[in-house]
Protein backbone atom coordinates (compact mmCIF):
# COMPACT_ATOMS: atom_id res chain seq x y z
CA UNK A 1 0.00 0.00 0.00
CA UNK A 2 2.97 2.29 -0.46
CA UNK A 3 1.84 4.02 -3.67
CA UNK A 4 -1.97 4.54 -2.46
CA UNK A 5 -3.22 7.85 -3.93
CA UNK A 6 -5.78 9.71 -2.11
CA UNK A 7 -5.66 12.66 -4.05
CA UNK A 8 -8.56 13.34 -5.77
CA UNK A 9 -7.82 15.97 -8.17
CA UNK A 10 -6.33 13.41 -10.63
CA UNK A 11 -7.03 14.24 -13.88
CA UNK A 12 -10.00 12.18 -14.73
CA UNK A 13 -9.52 9.56 -17.03
CA UNK A 14 -11.31 10.67 -20.64
CA UNK A 15 -10.92 7.56 -23.16
CA UNK A 16 -11.54 3.94 -22.47
CA UNK A 17 -10.39 1.58 -25.16
CA UNK A 18 -14.15 0.62 -25.92
CA UNK A 19 -14.75 4.03 -26.69
CA UNK A 20 -11.82 4.36 -29.60
CA UNK A 21 -12.78 0.80 -31.09
CA UNK A 22 -16.60 1.64 -31.49
CA UNK A 23 -15.76 5.24 -32.20
CA UNK A 24 -13.82 4.00 -35.37
CA UNK A 25 -16.55 1.26 -36.38
CA UNK A 26 -19.25 3.56 -36.02
CA UNK A 27 -17.24 6.64 -37.64
CA UNK A 28 -15.87 4.51 -40.44
CA UNK A 29 -19.77 3.49 -41.38
CA UNK A 30 -20.84 7.61 -40.96
CA UNK A 31 -18.21 8.54 -43.16
CA UNK A 32 -19.28 6.10 -45.74
CA UNK A 33 -22.70 6.49 -45.56
CA UNK A 34 -21.75 10.26 -45.83
CA UNK A 35 -19.84 9.83 -48.85
CA UNK A 36 -22.42 7.86 -50.35
CA UNK A 37 -24.39 10.75 -51.22
CA UNK A 38 -21.19 12.03 -53.32
CA UNK A 39 -19.19 9.24 -54.78
CA UNK A 40 -19.76 5.34 -54.87
CA UNK A 41 -17.13 3.29 -57.12
CA UNK A 42 -20.11 2.42 -59.45
CA UNK A 43 -23.31 3.66 -60.15
CA UNK A 44 -25.38 1.41 -57.95
CA UNK A 45 -27.55 0.69 -61.27
CA UNK A 46 -24.46 0.16 -63.52
CA UNK A 47 -24.91 -4.03 -64.50
CA UNK A 48 -21.73 -3.33 -66.57
CA UNK A 49 -19.63 -6.07 -64.60
CA UNK A 50 -19.87 -9.29 -65.40
CA UNK A 51 -22.28 -12.02 -63.05
CA UNK A 52 -21.12 -13.11 -59.72
CA UNK A 53 -17.37 -11.93 -60.55
CA UNK A 54 -14.65 -12.58 -57.67
CA UNK A 55 -13.22 -9.81 -56.12
CA UNK A 56 -10.96 -7.77 -58.15
CA UNK A 57 -8.73 -4.77 -59.01
CA UNK A 58 -11.91 -3.79 -60.66
CA UNK A 59 -14.57 -4.57 -58.05
CA UNK A 60 -13.40 -4.88 -54.70
CA UNK A 61 -15.62 -7.23 -53.52
CA UNK A 62 -16.87 -8.64 -56.86
CA UNK A 63 -20.34 -8.14 -58.13
CA UNK A 64 -23.64 -9.79 -57.61
CA UNK A 65 -25.56 -12.12 -60.03
CA UNK A 66 -26.89 -8.98 -62.19
CA UNK A 67 -23.16 -7.61 -62.63
CA UNK A 68 -23.60 -4.68 -60.61
CA UNK A 69 -20.58 -4.15 -58.23
CA UNK A 70 -21.11 -5.38 -54.81
CA UNK A 71 -18.64 -2.92 -52.66
CA UNK A 72 -21.57 0.48 -54.11
CA UNK A 73 -24.34 -1.59 -52.53
CA UNK A 74 -22.69 -2.51 -49.42
CA UNK A 75 -21.57 0.84 -48.97
CA UNK A 76 -25.28 2.80 -49.87
CA UNK A 77 -26.35 -0.19 -47.38
CA UNK A 78 -24.33 1.52 -44.64
CA UNK A 79 -26.12 4.69 -45.63
CA UNK A 80 -29.55 2.58 -45.01
CA UNK A 81 -28.47 0.90 -42.29
CA UNK A 82 -27.76 4.66 -40.41
CA UNK A 83 -31.07 6.20 -41.11
CA UNK A 84 -32.94 3.48 -39.78
CA UNK A 85 -30.62 2.92 -36.48
CA UNK A 86 -30.63 7.10 -35.81
CA UNK A 87 -34.50 7.49 -36.80
CA UNK A 88 -35.92 4.41 -34.90
CA UNK A 89 -33.70 5.84 -31.46
CA UNK A 90 -34.80 9.25 -32.49
CA UNK A 91 -38.38 8.17 -32.68
CA UNK A 92 -38.02 5.97 -29.93
CA UNK A 93 -36.24 7.96 -27.22
CA UNK A 94 -38.27 10.70 -27.99
CA UNK A 95 -41.70 9.23 -27.14
CA UNK A 96 -40.12 6.82 -24.10
CA UNK A 97 -37.98 9.38 -22.36
CA UNK A 98 -41.64 11.45 -22.25
CA UNK A 99 -43.91 8.85 -21.44
CA UNK A 100 -41.44 7.40 -18.66
CA UNK A 101 -41.11 10.80 -16.63
CA UNK A 102 -44.73 11.36 -17.04
CA UNK A 103 -45.50 7.79 -15.57
CA UNK A 104 -42.85 8.16 -12.62
CA UNK A 105 -44.38 11.26 -11.53
CA UNK A 106 -48.17 10.15 -12.23
CA UNK A 107 -50.60 8.92 -9.62
CA UNK A 108 -50.73 5.32 -8.74
CA UNK A 109 -53.77 4.35 -10.85
CA UNK A 110 -52.26 6.16 -14.12
CA UNK A 111 -48.70 4.72 -13.58
CA UNK A 112 -49.93 1.30 -13.14
CA UNK A 113 -52.03 1.27 -16.05
CA UNK A 114 -48.95 2.91 -17.96
CA UNK A 115 -46.88 0.02 -16.96
CA UNK A 116 -49.10 -2.73 -17.93
CA UNK A 117 -49.53 -0.96 -21.36
CA UNK A 118 -46.10 -1.02 -21.94
CA UNK A 119 -45.53 -4.51 -20.32
CA UNK A 120 -47.98 -5.74 -22.87
CA UNK A 121 -46.25 -3.75 -25.89
CA UNK A 122 -43.28 -4.70 -24.97
CA UNK A 123 -44.56 -8.79 -25.24
CA UNK A 124 -45.10 -8.38 -28.50
CA UNK A 125 -42.58 -9.04 -30.78
CA UNK A 126 -40.46 -6.02 -31.94
CA UNK A 127 -40.45 -7.55 -35.45
CA UNK A 128 -43.77 -8.72 -35.50
CA UNK A 129 -45.37 -5.19 -34.73
CA UNK A 130 -42.77 -3.64 -37.59
CA UNK A 131 -44.17 -6.65 -40.12
CA UNK A 132 -47.62 -5.60 -39.42
CA UNK A 133 -46.91 -1.71 -39.48
CA UNK A 134 -45.48 -2.43 -42.95
CA UNK A 135 -47.70 -4.56 -43.96
CA UNK A 136 -50.37 -2.06 -43.22
CA UNK A 137 -48.66 0.59 -44.65
CA UNK A 138 -49.71 1.53 -48.78
CA UNK A 139 -46.44 0.96 -49.93
CA UNK A 140 -43.39 -0.94 -48.07
CA UNK A 141 -40.69 1.67 -47.40
CA UNK A 142 -38.00 2.97 -45.28
CA UNK A 143 -40.05 5.22 -43.44
CA UNK A 144 -42.50 2.36 -42.29
CA UNK A 145 -39.99 0.56 -41.06
CA UNK A 146 -38.28 2.99 -38.68
CA UNK A 147 -41.62 4.31 -37.07
CA UNK A 148 -42.84 0.97 -37.09
CA UNK A 149 -39.52 -0.16 -34.98
CA UNK A 150 -39.32 3.27 -33.43
CA UNK A 151 -42.96 2.97 -31.98
CA UNK A 152 -41.33 -0.82 -30.20
CA UNK A 153 -38.50 0.94 -29.34
CA UNK A 154 -40.11 3.79 -27.17
CA UNK A 155 -42.38 1.18 -25.24
CA UNK A 156 -38.58 -0.60 -23.82
CA UNK A 157 -37.38 3.31 -23.41
CA UNK A 158 -40.63 4.43 -21.28
CA UNK A 159 -40.23 1.15 -19.23
CA UNK A 160 -36.63 1.92 -18.53
CA UNK A 161 -37.08 5.55 -18.07
CA UNK A 162 -39.73 5.23 -15.89
CA UNK A 163 -37.80 2.94 -13.28
CA UNK A 164 -34.92 4.61 -13.16
CA UNK A 165 -36.70 8.18 -13.09
CA UNK A 166 -38.64 6.45 -10.41
CA UNK A 167 -34.75 5.47 -8.49
CA UNK A 168 -33.89 9.01 -8.69
CA UNK A 169 -36.86 10.56 -7.18
CA UNK A 170 -36.48 8.96 -4.68
CA UNK A 171 -33.19 10.14 -3.52
CA UNK A 172 -32.25 13.18 -0.63
CA UNK A 173 -30.85 15.30 -3.13
CA UNK A 174 -34.04 15.29 -4.94
CA UNK A 175 -35.81 16.61 -1.97
CA UNK A 176 -32.83 18.94 -1.15
CA UNK A 177 -33.39 20.54 -4.23
CA UNK A 178 -37.29 20.66 -3.85
CA UNK A 179 -36.90 22.21 -0.54
CA UNK A 180 -34.63 24.82 -2.22
CA UNK A 181 -37.27 25.45 -4.55
CA UNK A 182 -36.58 24.08 -7.70
CA UNK A 183 -39.60 23.36 -9.26
CA UNK A 184 -40.43 19.87 -10.76
CA UNK A 185 -39.27 20.70 -14.39
CA UNK A 186 -35.97 22.07 -12.93
CA UNK A 187 -35.56 18.81 -10.88
CA UNK A 188 -36.25 16.73 -14.17
CA UNK A 189 -34.09 19.01 -16.44
CA UNK A 190 -31.68 19.50 -13.56
CA UNK A 191 -31.26 15.99 -12.03
CA UNK A 192 -33.47 13.50 -13.00
CA UNK A 193 -32.00 13.43 -16.84
CA UNK A 194 -28.26 13.85 -16.13
CA UNK A 195 -28.75 10.76 -13.88
CA UNK A 196 -30.73 8.49 -15.75
CA UNK A 197 -28.47 9.10 -19.19
CA UNK A 198 -25.68 7.33 -18.49
CA UNK A 199 -27.77 4.12 -18.47
CA UNK A 200 -30.42 5.65 -21.59
CA UNK A 201 -27.72 6.21 -23.71
CA UNK A 202 -26.15 2.70 -23.35
CA UNK A 203 -29.65 1.10 -24.30
CA UNK A 204 -29.98 4.05 -26.96
CA UNK A 205 -26.83 2.46 -28.65
CA UNK A 206 -28.03 -1.20 -27.73
CA UNK A 207 -31.70 -0.23 -29.36
CA UNK A 208 -29.31 1.05 -32.49
CA UNK A 209 -28.09 -2.16 -32.82
CA UNK A 210 -31.14 -3.95 -32.49
CA UNK A 211 -33.12 -1.20 -34.79
CA UNK A 212 -30.31 -2.23 -37.47
CA UNK A 213 -30.48 -5.75 -37.28
CA UNK A 214 -34.13 -5.68 -37.28
CA UNK A 215 -34.34 -3.48 -40.59
CA UNK A 216 -32.17 -6.20 -42.17
CA UNK A 217 -34.62 -9.14 -41.35
CA UNK A 218 -37.32 -6.98 -42.36
CA UNK A 219 -35.14 -6.17 -46.11
CA UNK A 220 -34.38 -9.82 -45.86
CA UNK A 221 -38.22 -10.86 -45.75
CA UNK A 222 -39.08 -8.30 -48.67
CA UNK A 223 -40.66 -5.74 -46.07
CA UNK A 224 -37.79 -3.15 -46.05
CA UNK A 225 -36.64 0.03 -48.07
CA UNK A 226 -38.04 -1.46 -52.00
CA UNK A 227 -35.43 -1.63 -54.49
CA UNK A 228 -32.98 0.59 -55.61
CA UNK A 229 -32.07 1.02 -52.33
CA UNK A 230 -29.49 -1.22 -51.02
CA UNK A 231 -30.17 -2.48 -47.77
CA UNK A 232 -27.71 -5.17 -46.19
CA UNK A 233 -30.50 -7.57 -45.19
CA UNK A 234 -31.90 -7.76 -48.87
CA UNK A 235 -27.91 -7.99 -50.22
CA UNK A 236 -27.89 -11.07 -47.78
CA UNK A 237 -31.52 -12.27 -49.05
CA UNK A 238 -29.87 -11.67 -52.80
CA UNK A 239 -26.61 -13.70 -52.40
CA UNK A 240 -28.14 -16.53 -50.30
CA UNK A 241 -28.69 -18.77 -53.45
CA UNK A 242 -25.08 -18.77 -54.53
CA UNK A 243 -23.90 -18.63 -51.12
CA UNK A 244 -21.72 -21.81 -52.06
CA UNK A 245 -20.70 -20.57 -55.46
CA UNK A 246 -19.89 -17.04 -54.61
CA UNK A 247 -19.34 -16.70 -50.96
CA UNK A 248 -18.20 -13.20 -50.59
CA UNK A 249 -21.85 -12.03 -51.43
CA UNK A 250 -23.05 -13.19 -48.36
CA UNK A 251 -19.73 -12.77 -46.17
CA UNK A 252 -19.38 -8.56 -46.81
CA UNK A 253 -22.93 -7.65 -45.86
CA UNK A 254 -22.75 -10.30 -43.30
CA UNK A 255 -19.70 -8.31 -41.69
CA UNK A 256 -20.95 -5.11 -41.97
CA UNK A 257 -23.91 -5.66 -40.19
CA UNK A 258 -21.48 -7.11 -37.86
CA UNK A 259 -19.37 -4.32 -37.67
CA UNK A 260 -21.79 -1.68 -37.05
CA UNK A 261 -23.78 -3.34 -34.31
CA UNK A 262 -20.57 -4.59 -31.88
CA UNK A 263 -19.26 -0.30 -32.96
CA UNK A 264 -22.44 0.84 -31.60
CA UNK A 265 -22.29 -1.54 -28.39
CA UNK A 266 -18.59 -0.57 -27.75
CA UNK A 267 -19.46 2.81 -28.16
CA UNK A 268 -21.88 2.80 -25.30
CA UNK A 269 -19.83 0.78 -23.59
CA UNK A 270 -17.13 3.54 -23.75
CA UNK A 271 -19.63 6.72 -23.26
CA UNK A 272 -20.99 5.15 -20.04
CA UNK A 273 -17.56 4.74 -18.61
CA UNK A 274 -16.45 8.34 -19.42
CA UNK A 275 -19.68 10.02 -18.82
CA UNK A 276 -20.42 8.61 -15.34
CA UNK A 277 -17.71 10.87 -12.82
CA UNK A 278 -18.37 7.86 -10.39
CA UNK A 279 -16.90 5.67 -12.99
CA UNK A 280 -14.08 7.54 -14.28
CA UNK A 281 -11.96 7.54 -11.04
CA UNK A 282 -11.89 3.74 -10.14
CA UNK A 283 -10.78 2.50 -13.39
CA UNK B 1 -41.43 36.60 20.07
CA UNK B 2 -43.95 35.80 16.60
CA UNK B 3 -43.83 32.18 15.68
CA UNK B 4 -42.12 31.70 12.46
CA UNK B 5 -43.41 28.09 12.52
CA UNK B 6 -46.33 26.99 14.40
CA UNK B 7 -47.72 23.46 14.38
CA UNK B 8 -51.39 22.30 15.41
CA UNK B 9 -52.73 19.25 16.45
CA UNK B 10 -50.77 17.58 12.90
CA UNK B 11 -51.53 14.31 12.64
CA UNK B 12 -49.06 12.01 9.69
CA UNK B 13 -50.65 8.84 8.42
CA UNK B 14 -49.28 6.50 6.22
CA UNK B 15 -51.08 2.98 5.14
CA UNK B 16 -53.24 2.89 7.62
CA UNK B 17 -51.17 3.23 10.90
CA UNK B 18 -50.19 6.70 12.51
CA UNK B 19 -46.77 8.46 12.65
CA UNK B 20 -47.52 11.13 13.81
CA UNK B 21 -50.19 11.76 16.58
CA UNK B 22 -52.06 15.07 17.15
CA UNK B 23 -48.56 17.29 17.64
CA UNK B 24 -48.43 20.70 18.59
CA UNK B 25 -45.68 22.84 19.12
CA UNK B 26 -44.01 26.29 17.91
CA UNK B 27 -40.85 28.06 17.45
CA UNK B 28 -39.81 31.88 17.18
CA UNK B 29 -37.85 33.18 14.61
CA UNK B 30 -34.26 32.42 15.99
CA UNK B 31 -35.07 30.00 18.04
CA UNK B 32 -33.46 26.66 18.31
CA UNK B 33 -35.53 23.78 18.84
CA UNK B 34 -34.87 19.57 19.24
CA UNK B 35 -36.74 17.02 17.91
CA UNK B 36 -36.40 14.06 19.87
CA UNK B 37 -36.66 10.08 19.68
CA UNK B 38 -35.61 6.64 18.98
CA UNK B 39 -36.10 5.85 14.69
CA UNK B 40 -39.87 5.59 13.53
CA UNK B 41 -40.88 7.84 16.42
CA UNK B 42 -42.14 9.90 13.77
CA UNK B 43 -39.09 13.14 14.05
CA UNK B 44 -38.21 12.76 10.07
CA UNK B 45 -41.89 12.53 9.02
CA UNK B 46 -42.70 16.08 10.99
CA UNK B 47 -40.04 17.23 9.59
CA UNK B 48 -40.98 16.42 6.22
CA UNK B 49 -44.34 17.45 6.46
CA UNK B 50 -42.99 20.64 7.66
CA UNK B 51 -41.75 21.17 4.01
CA UNK B 52 -44.97 20.25 2.59
CA UNK B 53 -42.71 17.08 0.30
CA UNK B 54 -44.37 14.09 1.78
CA UNK B 55 -45.72 12.20 -1.06
CA UNK B 56 -49.60 12.31 -1.73
CA UNK B 57 -50.24 8.58 -0.63
CA UNK B 58 -49.55 9.91 3.30
CA UNK B 59 -52.39 12.23 4.89
CA UNK B 60 -51.64 14.97 6.61
CA UNK B 61 -54.10 16.53 8.88
CA UNK B 62 -53.93 19.72 11.11
CA UNK B 63 -52.50 22.60 10.82
CA UNK B 64 -48.88 24.24 9.89
CA UNK B 65 -48.70 27.51 9.27
CA UNK B 66 -44.65 28.81 8.45
CA UNK B 67 -43.94 32.18 7.80
CA UNK B 68 -47.91 33.41 8.18
CA UNK B 69 -48.28 30.57 5.25
CA UNK B 70 -50.69 27.01 5.91
CA UNK B 71 -48.97 24.40 4.47
CA UNK B 72 -51.47 21.53 5.10
CA UNK B 73 -53.97 21.74 1.95
CA UNK B 74 -51.83 24.12 0.05
CA UNK B 75 -51.40 23.42 -3.60
CA UNK B 76 -47.53 22.54 -4.46
CA UNK B 77 -47.06 25.63 -6.70
CA UNK B 78 -48.00 28.19 -3.96
CA UNK B 79 -45.56 26.41 -1.70
CA UNK B 80 -42.70 26.44 -4.04
CA UNK B 81 -42.62 29.94 -3.32
CA UNK B 82 -41.90 29.19 -0.12
CA UNK B 83 -39.28 27.17 0.02
CA UNK B 84 -35.52 27.86 -0.25
CA UNK B 85 -36.96 31.43 1.22
CA UNK B 86 -38.84 30.08 4.53
CA UNK B 87 -36.95 26.75 5.04
CA UNK B 88 -34.20 24.51 3.62
CA UNK B 89 -32.96 20.80 4.83
CA UNK B 90 -29.87 19.06 5.96
CA UNK B 91 -30.00 15.42 5.54
CA UNK B 92 -28.58 12.38 7.55
CA UNK B 93 -26.80 10.49 4.90
CA UNK B 94 -24.93 13.35 3.21
CA UNK B 95 -23.20 11.48 -0.12
CA UNK B 96 -27.51 10.91 -1.39
CA UNK B 97 -27.91 14.27 -0.31
CA UNK B 98 -26.08 15.70 -3.01
CA UNK B 99 -26.49 15.08 -7.01
CA UNK B 100 -23.91 12.34 -7.86
CA UNK B 101 -23.76 13.59 -10.94
CA UNK B 102 -23.31 17.41 -10.82
CA UNK B 103 -20.20 19.36 -9.60
CA UNK B 104 -20.90 20.34 -6.44
CA UNK B 105 -20.36 23.95 -6.98
CA UNK B 106 -22.71 24.05 -9.44
CA UNK B 107 -25.02 22.34 -7.19
CA UNK B 108 -24.79 25.36 -4.70
CA UNK B 109 -25.16 27.65 -7.29
CA UNK B 110 -28.50 26.87 -8.16
CA UNK B 111 -30.36 27.77 -5.06
CA UNK B 112 -27.62 31.16 -5.27
CA UNK B 113 -28.61 32.21 -8.74
CA UNK B 114 -32.67 31.62 -7.49
CA UNK B 115 -31.92 34.34 -4.25
CA UNK B 116 -30.37 36.36 -6.25
CA UNK B 117 -32.72 37.15 -8.88
CA UNK B 118 -35.39 37.13 -6.21
CA UNK B 119 -33.77 39.57 -4.44
CA UNK B 120 -32.18 41.45 -7.18
CA UNK B 121 -33.80 40.54 -10.02
CA UNK B 122 -30.82 39.34 -11.74
CA UNK B 123 -27.91 37.44 -11.16
CA UNK B 124 -24.78 37.53 -12.58
CA UNK B 125 -22.19 34.76 -13.36
CA UNK B 126 -19.49 36.71 -11.38
CA UNK B 127 -22.17 36.88 -8.74
CA UNK B 128 -23.31 33.40 -8.29
CA UNK B 129 -19.54 32.30 -8.34
CA UNK B 130 -18.03 34.52 -5.72
CA UNK B 131 -21.32 33.58 -3.36
CA UNK B 132 -20.54 30.10 -4.14
CA UNK B 133 -16.70 30.20 -3.07
CA UNK B 134 -18.27 32.72 -0.01
CA UNK B 135 -20.10 29.47 1.08
CA UNK B 136 -18.16 27.03 0.94
CA UNK B 137 -15.49 29.42 3.13
CA UNK B 138 -17.88 29.83 5.32
CA UNK B 139 -18.42 26.41 6.17
CA UNK B 140 -14.62 25.76 6.53
CA UNK B 141 -14.26 24.32 3.66
CA UNK B 142 -10.50 24.28 2.43
CA UNK B 143 -10.26 25.39 -0.88
CA UNK B 144 -13.22 26.20 -2.04
CA UNK B 145 -11.76 26.33 -5.62
CA UNK B 146 -11.02 22.44 -5.91
CA UNK B 147 -14.01 22.20 -3.49
CA UNK B 148 -16.17 23.67 -6.41
CA UNK B 149 -14.80 21.70 -9.34
CA UNK B 150 -15.00 18.52 -7.57
CA UNK B 151 -18.12 16.11 -7.93
CA UNK B 152 -19.77 14.52 -4.53
CA UNK B 153 -17.49 11.30 -4.51
CA UNK B 154 -14.50 12.87 -4.57
CA UNK B 155 -14.28 14.60 -0.86
CA UNK B 156 -15.02 12.92 2.57
CA UNK B 157 -17.88 12.64 4.20
CA UNK B 158 -17.69 15.72 6.73
CA UNK B 159 -16.63 17.83 3.62
CA UNK B 160 -20.52 16.60 1.79
CA UNK B 161 -22.09 17.24 4.94
CA UNK B 162 -20.26 20.63 4.88
CA UNK B 163 -21.24 21.24 1.05
CA UNK B 164 -24.76 20.21 2.30
CA UNK B 165 -25.07 23.10 5.32
CA UNK B 166 -23.64 25.66 2.64
CA UNK B 167 -26.49 24.44 -0.16
CA UNK B 168 -29.24 25.10 2.73
CA UNK B 169 -27.61 28.06 3.61
CA UNK B 170 -27.62 29.46 -0.01
CA UNK B 171 -31.07 30.12 0.08
CA UNK B 172 -30.65 32.06 3.51
CA UNK B 173 -33.74 30.08 4.78
CA UNK B 174 -35.82 31.69 8.48
CA UNK B 175 -35.74 28.22 9.43
CA UNK B 176 -33.22 25.72 8.93
CA UNK B 177 -34.34 21.88 9.49
CA UNK B 178 -31.42 19.55 10.32
CA UNK B 179 -32.37 16.01 10.00
CA UNK B 180 -29.54 13.89 11.67
CA UNK B 181 -27.23 15.64 10.47
CA UNK B 182 -24.32 14.26 12.32
CA UNK B 183 -25.55 10.76 12.50
CA UNK B 184 -23.98 9.13 9.47
CA UNK B 185 -20.71 11.23 10.89
CA UNK B 186 -17.71 9.87 12.77
CA UNK B 187 -17.36 11.31 16.64
CA UNK B 188 -14.73 13.82 15.66
CA UNK B 189 -16.33 15.35 12.47
CA UNK B 190 -19.71 14.86 14.25
CA UNK B 191 -18.00 17.70 16.55
CA UNK B 192 -17.10 19.92 14.10
CA UNK B 193 -20.23 19.63 12.21
CA UNK B 194 -22.45 20.66 15.37
CA UNK B 195 -19.61 23.72 16.19
CA UNK B 196 -19.92 24.69 12.70
CA UNK B 197 -23.89 24.78 12.29
CA UNK B 198 -24.11 26.41 15.77
CA UNK B 199 -21.82 29.16 14.56
CA UNK B 200 -23.77 29.48 11.79
CA UNK B 201 -27.16 29.63 13.07
CA UNK B 202 -26.01 32.19 16.31
CA UNK B 203 -24.42 33.88 13.33
CA UNK B 204 -27.42 33.96 10.47
CA UNK B 205 -30.11 34.08 13.10
CA UNK B 206 -32.01 32.07 11.73
CA UNK B 207 -34.37 29.09 13.52
CA UNK B 208 -33.02 25.53 13.73
CA UNK B 209 -34.81 22.76 14.23
CA UNK B 210 -32.73 20.05 15.21
CA UNK B 211 -33.79 16.35 15.10
CA UNK B 212 -31.67 13.59 16.34
CA UNK B 213 -31.82 10.50 18.56
CA UNK B 214 -28.56 11.37 19.98
CA UNK B 215 -29.27 13.05 23.43
CA UNK B 216 -25.98 14.87 23.82
CA UNK B 217 -26.09 16.19 20.17
CA UNK B 218 -29.06 17.71 20.84
CA UNK B 219 -28.50 19.59 23.95
CA UNK B 220 -25.48 20.91 22.61
CA UNK B 221 -26.78 23.58 19.79
CA UNK B 222 -30.65 24.02 20.88
CA UNK B 223 -32.51 25.84 23.95
CA UNK B 224 -35.31 23.73 24.22
CA UNK B 225 -36.39 20.09 23.10
CA UNK B 226 -38.93 17.97 22.64
CA UNK B 227 -39.12 14.27 22.88
CA UNK B 228 -41.42 12.16 21.11
CA UNK B 229 -42.20 8.48 21.08
CA UNK B 230 -44.51 6.90 18.31
CA UNK B 231 -45.93 10.16 17.44
CA UNK B 232 -46.44 11.43 20.32
CA UNK B 233 -45.20 14.11 22.25
CA UNK B 234 -43.57 12.76 25.37
CA UNK B 235 -42.45 16.07 27.01
CA UNK B 236 -41.31 19.45 26.06
CA UNK B 237 -38.68 22.52 27.81
CA UNK B 238 -35.89 23.95 27.94
CA UNK B 239 -33.17 21.79 27.48
CA UNK B 240 -31.98 21.94 31.15
CA UNK B 241 -34.96 21.09 32.73
CA UNK B 242 -35.96 18.02 30.56
CA UNK B 243 -32.38 16.74 30.77
CA UNK B 244 -31.92 17.20 34.88
CA UNK B 245 -35.68 16.49 35.53
CA UNK B 246 -37.23 14.28 33.07
CA UNK B 247 -40.74 14.50 33.87
CA UNK B 248 -41.66 11.17 31.77
CA UNK B 249 -40.33 7.69 32.59
CA UNK B 250 -39.33 7.40 28.88
CA UNK B 251 -37.12 10.61 28.76
CA UNK B 252 -35.22 9.13 32.28
CA UNK B 253 -34.54 6.21 30.07
CA UNK B 254 -33.30 7.84 26.94
CA UNK B 255 -31.06 10.35 29.61
CA UNK B 256 -29.71 7.18 31.36
CA UNK B 257 -29.19 5.22 28.42
CA UNK B 258 -26.80 7.47 26.72
CA UNK B 259 -25.08 8.53 29.91
CA UNK B 260 -24.28 4.76 29.81
CA UNK B 261 -23.50 4.89 26.52
CA UNK B 262 -21.08 7.84 27.11
CA UNK B 263 -19.36 6.37 30.13
CA UNK B 264 -18.80 3.28 28.22
CA UNK B 265 -17.19 5.59 25.61
CA UNK B 266 -15.49 6.97 28.49
CA UNK B 267 -16.52 10.40 27.12
CA UNK B 268 -17.24 13.15 30.21
CA UNK B 269 -19.58 15.12 30.21
CA UNK B 270 -22.69 16.47 27.61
Amino acid sequence: MTSLDLSTDRPARRHSLSLSIGLALVGLNVVVAILTLFWTPYDPLNASGGRLEAPSWLHWVGTDRLGRDYLTQIMIGARTALIVGTGAVAIGASIGVTLGILAAFATRLLDDVMAATLDILIAFPTLLLAMLVVAASDSASLWSAILALGLAISAIVARLTRILAKRVLRQDYIIASRTSGTSWLGVVAWHVLPNIWPTLSVNFALQFGLAVIAEASLSYLGLGAPPPNASWGRLLQEAQGTVYTAPVGSIAPGIALVALVIGMNLFADGLRDVGDPTRRRSR
Amino acid sequence: MSALLSVQGLTVRAGGKTVVSDLSFSIGSGERMGLIGESGSGKSMTAMAITGLLPPNISVTGSIVLDGQEIVGTEDKHLNRLRGVATAVVFQEPLTALDPLMKIGKQIAEPVRRRLQREQGRASRQAVGREVLDLLDKVALPQPERIANAYPHEVSGGQRQRVAIAMALACRPKLLIADEPTTALDVTTQAEILKLLDGLVRETGMALLFISHDLPVVAEVVQRVMVLRDGIALEEGAVIDVFANPSHDYTQTLVDAARMFDEALGRTGS
